[in-house]
């Protein structure tokens, strides 16, 4: 396989941006919350430290990523799967915006009025390695779009590395499979710093464990929190099971912590939240 | 004369001239009845009787109205008959019944339908063909004489020989068939959406049921009629109606006691779905799970318009369909119970296997789903798959039987306050029969404000909380019942 280093690209903003080190953070489009929170971090650790993050602006991970970078103060740069003139996915268009004000760049290798096609996506993946120097990838499940970046990291001999996740989740499969083959373990963004060679810069403030919920719960509404877990989802029905709870008890015991902000629910189930959601809004 | 389940009288007159010896058949009749003149020669000469060599002329009256089909036959050939021999029909009688070129009088559809209208109307003996006697027999207060000829029919108006009136045997109607087909018993896990289905039968509530292939979207639903309470005999009366007029009832069994559970394939058409045809409008689909079930799978893949014109009869529980021989309106109050896969794939949201849709993809196959008929839908639930060692041993909830007492107590709850039941009950009368204390709907309103729920997602949380009291005994909603209704919607895979 060999793909030009650098295709032609078209860009939206500041391109090419300023001189630094270049880190992609990629991963599935719908993430767990542990997942989020990570690439969160990183994005908002890296850029605060001067590396220019890229990803891809689509759901989950990626836009994560692109979030963090923008919230430590970074700038950022979105390689896109289509024209640059169209935004994917479109509620997306407010964090494009975010992204040029603050300096970044919406970069693509596609002619602009190019729609969403699935066969650009990998294409488009091949770029975001061919600008990166490290490509991390945050929660992968098996053929995950994430692990074609990270096949052609190697292949165009950049650096690949894995955060690593819990064994129950499929979303580790795939990132657990990278650090097998050799990728290196991200436990925080210092990891990532001293892979480009950078380690001795100072980095005061490691990515630290989630601080906790961030959030007051109302009294007598923890006792089903203890149940649940930041990677996994779990339905009311099996959260009943576990407590020998009335379904419809739980599943309002569930709605209280929606309310308070210390559970989210997935398409599969409930997990806890890392941090609060009035954040997203 | 049958317009849908409305009954018209049509007076058959003839009339026996001197003259070159004719046979004419006036008064609008359509091609069905036109072809009425020559079974009847044939079945009266081969009746063994006399057809009058005479210039005969027999008139439909009211003469605007078309007449269609076949049971017109008999009367016809009585009319003729009676005539022939100088005799005037006896009062407040009325005959129906199509005939074989040999006298044999044959099935129509709709007996049950017109008896009932006839009663109406004041008639108080009928003539059916003898296959049809039972059907119009749970007519009360109604005369049925069951024919299997003309030649007997002409015998007993003649005097000559008396027909025994039919009367349906014991057991009497009103015992139901408690076999059921589908028990909750057997439904392993899936607490969520059992509690779902006990909700939607005890307050009426339309159900969506989200969930991957193999989930058992389809089993549930088929649960759904055994938690309804026992049809009423009024209900039963209308159910078997609609069976009446398609000619769809069991032999020996004149009235129908099921609920019916009715999934069409999603290639349906609007007629197909709605009622329609040519002519006069057969009911639908929707009019076939009158007072049950309509379950549809796989609902993003209904054509749209089919769809929306579901919206009226989800609103009106009847429908009225207009065709060139006027409207009919049919019964159609039914509980819908609509299944989808998360996403095109199906696998969205699985712990086990991977999606492959674009967010895109996802996106626009909700999209389908969106809108105003998935507003008028109360509870919607994720269906998770069942995973296999849960699979292989005995399944530990309640049985049907269990849960339907849980239902009919709270029905009776709704009926006894309001005269309806809780998924009608519209924002206005939600306020004066379903007022929220302070607790309840601070929740409700905090929920709305965080969320950004509709005024419709408001009121559809409201109403599935009014049943969940209800279920528990409660007189007013409690903070929980709200809290549990929040909790029956479905997530955005993008969340």
């Amino acid at each position: 396989m060999s793909l030009p280093e650098e295709p032609e690209l078209r860009a939206r903003g500041r391109w090419p941006p300023p001189l630094g080190p270049r880190v992609a953070i990629v991963g599935s489009r719908i993430p767990s919350p542990y997942g989020e929170a990570v690439a969160e971090q990183l994005g908002a650790e890296l850029a605060r430290a001067g590396v220019i993050v890229i990803s891809g602006l689509a759901l989950g991970i990626d836009a994560a990523a692109h979030r963090g970078a923008l919230a430590g103060g970074g700038v950022t740069v979105a390689v896109m799967g289509t024209g640059v003139d169209i935004v994917y996915p479109a509620a997306h268009s407010k964090l494009a915006e975010e992204i040029l004000a603050a300096g970044g760049a919406l970069v693509s290798q596609f002619r602009d009025g190019t729609t969403p096609r699935r066969h650009n996506f990998p294409a488009r993946n091949w770029t975001m390695a061919s600008l990166s120097d490290v490509v991390v990838v945050v929660e992968a499940a098996e053929g995950s779009g994430a692990l074609i970046t990270a096949e052609a990291a190697l292949h165009l001999h950049k650096e690949v590395m894995a955060v690593p996740g819990s064994v129950f989740s499929p979303l580790s499969v795939g990132t657990h499979a990278l650090i097998r083959d050799g990728a290196a373990l991200v436990q925080n963004a210092r990891d990532v710093m001293a892979e480009l060679g950078v380690g001795q810069e100072v980095l005061d403030d490691p990515l630290s464990p989630p601080k906790g919920l961030g959030v007051t719960l109302s009294p007598g509404r923890d006792g089903i929190l203890s149940h649940l877990s930041d990677v996994l989802a779990l339905n009311a029905a099996e959260i009943a099971r576990k407590l020998q709870l009335p379904v419809a008890e739980v599943l309002g015991r569930l709605t209280a912590l929606e309310l308070d902000g210390a559970v989210r629910r997935h398409q599969d189930g409930y997990v806890r939240a890392l941090r609060s959601d009035k954040k997203r809004a | 004369m049958l317009a849908g389940l409305h009954v018209r009288r049509v007076e058959v007159q003839a009339d026996i001239a001197n003259g070159k010896p004719g046979f004419a058949l006036v008064g609008l009749a359509t091609t069905s009845v036109k072809e009425a003149r020559e079974r009847v020669r044939a079945a009266i000469k081969n009746s063994g009787l006399q057809f009058p060599p005479k210039r005969l002329t027999v008139n439909l009256a009211p003469a605007e109205m078309r007449k269609e089909g076949s049971a017109l036959d008999m009367p016809i050939a009585v009319a003729i008959t009676l005539a022939g021999a100088g005799k005037r029909p006896p009062p407040r009688t009325a005959f129906l019944g199509e005939l074989a070129l040999d006298g044999a009088v044959r099935h129509v559809d709709g007996v049950l339908v017109a008896a009932l209208g006839l009663r109406k109307l004041g008639f108080d003996r009928i003539f059916v063909p003898a296959a049809d006697a039972s059907e119009a027999a749970l007519v009360d207060g109604l005369v049925v004489t069951p024919c299997a000829s003309l030649k007997t029919v002409v015998d007993d108006l003649l005097g000559i020989s008396i027909i025994e009136p039919h009367v349906n045997g014991e057991p009497a109607p009103g015992t139901q068939d408690d076999t059921l087909e589908h028990d909750l018993a057997e439904v392993h896990g899936q607490e969520e959406a059992r509690r779902a289905l006990e909700i939607a039968a005890a307050g009426g509530h339309h159900l969506l049921l989200s969930g991957p292939p193999g989930a058992g979207k389809t089993m549930l639903a088929r649960c759904l009629p055994g938690i309804l309470p026992p049809l009423e005999l009024a209900e039963a009366l209308e159910l078997t109606q609609v069976r009446s007029l398609l000619g769809d009832l069991a032999a020996g069994r004149p009235l129908e006691w099921t609920r019916p559970f009715r999934a069409p394939h999603h290639g349906i058409s609007m007629a197909g779905l709605i009622g329609g045809g040519s002519g006069v409008a057969q009911p639908g689909e929707i009019s076939r799970a009158n007072h049950g079930v309509l379950f549809l799978d796989e609902l993003a893949e209904f054509q749209t318009p089919v769809l929306q014109a579901l919206r009226q009869p989800l609103e009106a529980g009847r429908v009225t369909i207009t065709r060139s021989a006027g409207s009919v309106v049919y019964p159609a109050m039914f509980t819908l119970v609509a299944a989808t896969n998360p996403c095109p794939c199906g696998w969205a949201g699985d712990p086990v296997r991977t999606c492959r849709c674009t967010p895109g993809a996802i996106d626009s196959y909700q999209r389908r789903l969106s809108g105003p008929l998935l507003d008028r839908i109360d509870l919607k639930v994720s269906v998770r798959r069942v995973r296999l060692d849960t699979l292989a041993s005995e399944p530990t909830g309640e049985g049907s039987r269990a849960v339907r007492d849980r239902v009919v107590a709270a029905r009776r709850r709704q009926l006894d306050r309001q005269g309806f039941l809780n998924a009608q009950l519209k924002p206005a009368r939600l306020r004066k029969l379903a007022g929220l204390e302070p607790a309840p709907r601070r929740a409700l309103e905090r929920w709305a404000d965080q969320k950004g729920l509709t005024a419709r997602g408001f009121h559809r949380a409201w109403r599935v909380a009014r049943t969940s009291a209800d279920l528990d005994g409660a007189e007013n909603i409690g903070e929980r019942h709200i809290l549990e209704a929040l909790g029956y919607r479905l997530q955005d895979v993008a969340a």
